[in-house]
């Protein structure tokens, strides 16, 4: 995070949801910039880009979705969604129309942060990194090598290209789907079966202990690397 | 099918040997007297032929008995009339021997062979009538609506068919039950019993237990599966509209819940902050408790409904005043705003019987939806009598509905754009009809896009209490 406050847009109709997140993420070091349509948060984002924007999905003018669709179009800005239906397609719908994360009403204003914080980390550590580095893992983009504290880790292809996904878009959901399109080609977007099994494998090879502590599972949703 | 009632056809009709004997006799006089003229111009023996037509008539139709009967009488009138010495009996001749033996030897072969013929087409006869009988009681055992409405019409159809007075098919009889009849057994554990009214006798038993009763087993099985397979299809529909209600419920409550929820704790994180100014302290706390009137709102809702769907909302009816729960009703919607509802009651307005609360939640929810899709316009509110009714119309200027939704917007979870953040939760309009219903009224929603809504709420008037009953309670 730089030294100067980051704008943050937050766009929900509910006044009293706004009431208390601008007070909270003032707190947490942001400068609070309000919408209650996807009128004023297009306007808002427009006039003054903000450096991450949270999304209601359900808003009284549109969709949530479309306003992530098309901040996406001109901004790499992270854009968080406000969840409050437990509809795991629309969630789904949001982070292929660009949105970073999301989270489900009602959440706690710690863990937005906490996601917030993380997006805003992928913006600032995407730039190219020739290395990627989280605790005692280590990828040498360049080279092509993983290490776990010290050791080479002999990933297979398909490993490697999952992995590089995933950490060069840290902190980012990234759903089956893309995944899949990314690392096999989009006519294996729907083989969620090989993507699973693909992701233990790289688990076993890369998590100390089993635990999964790089890569976190959504479940029916997706993947998100978090370091 | 049209022979049913009068031809029965399934037994026999008895007999009687004493019309055997005197069709014997007067079969045996008659050809006396037809033969006796001629007894001048045709020879004695030619004439005695004429006794075998007797002879053979008789034991055709009633059998051995009578046909040997007509023989033997028959040899004797010949002998007597006809036989010289006439007016005497001699059967010493051998020629009358001779007629005897004939007349006899045809009398049994007649007989036999009409009595083989005459089995055979009663057998015939009882078949058909079998069969016509297991087509009519299939016709109505599968043809009802259920088993046991047919019950009763097949138990007639078989106690027509067997000639008896009635006949009663019982499903699951009693153990003790021992009038005459037949037990069925209709597998999986299922019994049922056809009682045979007065004058089943030991054989129309026995003929029914081995004719009727196999047939009867078998379509009574095959009913009752129907009625089975249609009880799941029943309820399997009940299931699957009980899953999409449970579905939008949850949805619902996912929404509406959550978000007065996400407030409330977003609010009470914010409330920590150190660097609080006096405004957002008393912001903050107004919004924990308008946002939990909220839930509250909301959960009154859900039960409402509920009750609503489980048929528990009996209304409590009495005497009252459409005005009193109008102006009630409006008053807790409009909270402060007051110029929110323009209320016109006409003078002199008749009570309504019904219940007082329901109807109060009832224009709670009517007056809350109106005022949500004003537009900020003042909702107005008349209540006047119209063709022998109570009539409320509650009339917003908002932006109007399309008839596609307005044939739904009183399905429950029902919202007019599902992102709509202004649809509410699809509950309150459910609610109206379910309690107006419920009260002996009818709601119905009017609309033109762009031209505002109006639910026109009508309720019947039952005759006023009297004078006197007011005054005694006051």
């Amino acid at each position: 995070m730089s030294a100067a406050r980051a704008r943050v847009l937050v766009c929900d109709d509910e006044l009293q949801i706004l009431r208390g997140l601008k007070i909270v993420l003032r707190d947490a070091g942001f400068d609070v910039v309000a919408a209650q349509s996807a009128r004023e948060a297009l306007d808002a984002a427009a006039l003054h880009p903000p450096e991450a924007a949270i999304i209601d999905l359900v808003l009284p003018d549109g969709d949530g979705v479309d306003v992530c669709r098309q901040l996406r179009s001109w901004s790499q800005m992270p854009i968080i969604v406000l969840s409050a239906i437990g509809d795991e397609d629309v969630k789904i719908a949001a982070l292929e129309a660009g949105a970073d994360d999301y989270v489900t009403k009602p959440f706690s204003p710690r863990e937005l942060i906490a996601r917030l914080n993380a997006v805003l980390r992928r913006v600032s550590s995407t730039t190219d990194e020739p290395t990627i580095r989280v605790d005692g893992l280590e990828i040498d983009l360049a080279a092509r090598v993983v290490r776990r504290d010290g050791d080479d880790v002999h990933l297979t292809p398909t490993e490697y290209d999952l992995l590089r996904i995933l950490a060069r878009n840290r902190g980012r959901l990234l759903t089956h789907r893309a995944l899949l399109t990314e690392v096999w080609g989009p006519q294996y977007a729907d083989d969620t079966q090989a993507l699973r099994t693909h992701i233990a494998n790289l688990r076993r090879k890369i998590e100390p202990g089993g635990e999964p502590r790089y890569i976190r599972t959504d479940a029916r949703v997706g993947y998100r690397f978090v370091g | 099918m049209g022979r049913r009632s009068d031809s029965p056809g399934l037994v026999d009709a008895p007999r009687l040997p004493a019309a055997g004997v005197l069709a014997a006799l007067l079969a045996v006089a008659a050809t006396t007297l037809v033969i006796y003229p001629l007894r001048d111009v045709a020879p004695p023996v030619s004439a005695g032929v004429i006794y075998l037509v007797a002879v053979l008539l008789v034991s055709t139709y009633w059998g051995l008995g009578p046909g040997l009967l007509t023989g033997l009488a028959s040899t004797f009138t010949f002998n007597f009339f006809h036989i010289p010495p006439t007016g005497g009996v001699s059967i010493a001749d051998s020629s009358n021997l001779v007629a005897l033996g004939v007349f006899l030897v045809t009398a049994a072969i007649a007989s036999r062979v009409a009595d083989i013929a005459r089995t055979r087409a009663a057998e015939a006869e009882r078949r058909r009538g079998e069969a016509d009988l297991a087509a009519d009681t299939a016709r109505v055992l599968l043809g009802g609506a259920t088993l046991a409405d047919a019950l009763p019409a097949a138990g007639q159809l078989i106690g027509a068919a067997l000639g008896l007075r009635g006949a009663e098919l019982i499903l699951d009889p009693a153990q003790d039950d021992d009038r005459p009849g037949a037990a069925l057994d209709l597998g999986g554990g299922r019994q049922a019993r056809l009682v045979l009214g007065a004058g089943a006798d030991d054989p129309t038993l026995a003929r029914v237990s081995e004719r009727v009763v196999p047939a009867l087993e078998a379509l009574l099985r095959a009913a009752l599966e129907r009625d089975e397979l249609q009880a799941a299809v029943v309820e399997t529909q009940a299931l699957r509209r009980s899953d999409v209600i449970k579905t939008a419920l949850l949805r619902a409550v996912s929404h509406d819940l959550r978000t007065p929820l996400t407030s409330i704790i977003t609010a009470g994180h914010a409330v920590r902050s150190p660097a609080l100014t006096g405004d957002e302290r008393d912001e903050l706390g107004l919004v924990v408790v308008e946002e939990a009137q909220r839930l509250a709102a909301l959960v009154d809702k859900l039960l409402d409904l509920s009750k609503l769907q489980a048929g528990e909302a009996q209304p409590r009816r009495d005497w009252c005043s459409v005005e009193e729960v109008v102006r009630t009703a409006a008053a807790e919607v409009a909270g402060d705003d007051a110029a929110g509802f323009v209320l016109s009651f006409d003078r002199d307005l008749p009570l309504v019987q019904a219940d007082a609360a329901q109807l109060e939640r009832v224009f709670v929810n009517v007056l809350e939806n109106a005022r949500r899709f004003s537009g900020g316009h003042p909702v107005k509110v008349r209540a006047r009598v119209v063709g022998g009714k109570m009539s409320i119309r509650v009339i917003d200027r908002g932006p109007g509905m399309s008839l596609a939704h307005l044939s739904r917007v009183f399905e429950p979870f029902y919202r007019e754009g599902a992102g709509d953040a202004h649809a509410g939760s699809g509950l309150g309009l459910a609610i109206v009809r379910g309690f107006v219903e419920a009260n002996g009224g009818r709601v119905r929603a009017e609309s033109l896009p762009g031209q505002g809504t109006v639910m026109a709420i009508e309720l019947s008037l039952a005759e006023q209490p009297s004078q006197t009953t007011s005054l005694e309670r006051t």
